[in-house]
């Protein structure tokens, strides 16, 4: 389940065999090649078990952490996000979620995220590229629970935007935590607004939260400003 | 409506889902809710499967939910494949999971006690 982008893999961020040591390697190995032909024939990858309740969609969790020293650039930001793995019920959900940490828990500068299966957590995928996101800023001690509202409203298909949601973020800093919610089309005012309506809803959020939205142009603008615009191999 | 259109004849709703319930909670939590989700026909863009937050953290305690996934990637800090507990847990159900964080009832008497405290 986890070998889907082979070239995400690829990592050289310093903790190397994080995909290789997980219980049965002939039952994985057989499952990455059944993987491996579906996705040429683009169908889902992985399908509710028998008696499960199906999602409406796949999703694919991924974290990433920042690499100290190392200079940023989308390649290494590529290379440092790796995929957990992906589920398509509600029961395969809760097989995953239970053995990850808790954001609340996870410590540096790290992220959780959960996008639909087969959209890249980033702004140059071509689901993201016309979009942008929801972002709420919170005090330490709240992610785990906003976290597990957001994305269990997502699963469950409360936002009720059609095919517009992409996925949902968890980001673990210093001082606060973000958690943000990514959709397709940034200019779709009615479809934003009703993220935001059931954001407040779902999180039980305090009338007087400050919740922003920013359109992943404006992110990548404010990121390349940030790091002295485009360099010579950066193209960014 | 017109000449040219094909004779209509009846057919069964094309797909059926059965959904098996094995404990009361996988019951829904309310009455406009059936069990494994809410097909609604009418929204926009066709079909949806729909959970809400209660029914989706009542599964969690299915002995199906609590089984570690295959192919869990190893982060430290991060996940806790419980590679040491497969054998194990192949001969024995597994009725305790080896993290503490995946007791669900913990979870649940956390998240709905703390819902309306939040203080941002």
């Amino acid at each position: 389940m986890n070998n889907k982008f082979d070239a995400l893999k690829d990592d050289d961020s310093g903790d190397h065999d994080q995909n290789e040591d997980s219980g049965s390697p002939k039952e994985c190995e057989k499952e990455k090649n059944e993987e491996e032909e579906k996705d040429q024939n683009k169908k889902k990858t992985v399908v509710p078990g028998a008696g499960e309740h199906p999602l409406q969609y796949n999703y694919t969790f991924w974290y990433s952490r920042r690499t100290p020293g190392r200079p940023a650039s989308s390649q290494s930001y590529e290379q440092n996000i790796k995929q957990i793995g992906s589920f398509a019920s509600v029961e395969q959900f809760w097989r995953f979620y239970s053995h990850m940490t808790r954001p609340g828990d996870l410590t540096g500068h790290s992220d959780f995220h959960l996008f639909k299966e087969g959209i890249k957590p980033m702004w140059e995928d071509d689901a993201n590229k016309s979009g942008g996101k929801w972002i709420i800023r919170l005090r330490k001690g709240l992610a785990s629970r906003c976290w597990e509202n957001l994305i269990l409203a997502m699963l469950g298909e409360q936002f009720m935007v059609g095919e517009e949601i992409c996925g949902a973020v968890v980001s673990v800093r210093f001082q606060e935590d973000i958690i943000s919610i990514w959709n397709k089309t940034a200019s779709d005012q009615a479809t934003t607004a009703r993220i935001r309506d059931t954001l407040r809803r779902v999180l039980n959020l305090p009338p007087n939260t400050i919740m922003e939205y920013k359109t992943h142009t404006d992110s990548i603008k404010a990121w390349e400003d940030f790091h002295g615009l485009v360099n010579a191999s950066g193209g960014r | 409506m017109s000449t040219g259109c094909q004779k209509t004849t009846s057919r069964a709703i094309p797909t059926t889902r059965r959904v098996t319930i094995n404990d009361a909670a996988h019951m829904p939590h309310d009455y406009s809710t059936t069990p494994g989700g809410t097909l609604f026909s009418t929204t926009p863009g066709g079909s949806r499967i729909i959970y809400d937050r209660k029914f989706l953290l009542d599964c969690r305690s299915s002995p199906v939910a609590r089984t570690p996934p295959r192919c869990l990637p190893d982060i430290p800090g991060v996940t806790s494949p419980p590679s040491a507990l497969i054998n194990n847990e192949k001969a024995t159900p597994p009725l305790q999971s080896p993290n503490s964080h995946c007791s669900p009832p913990a979870d649940k008497t956390a998240g709905e006690d703390a819902q309306f405290e939040m203080d941002i």
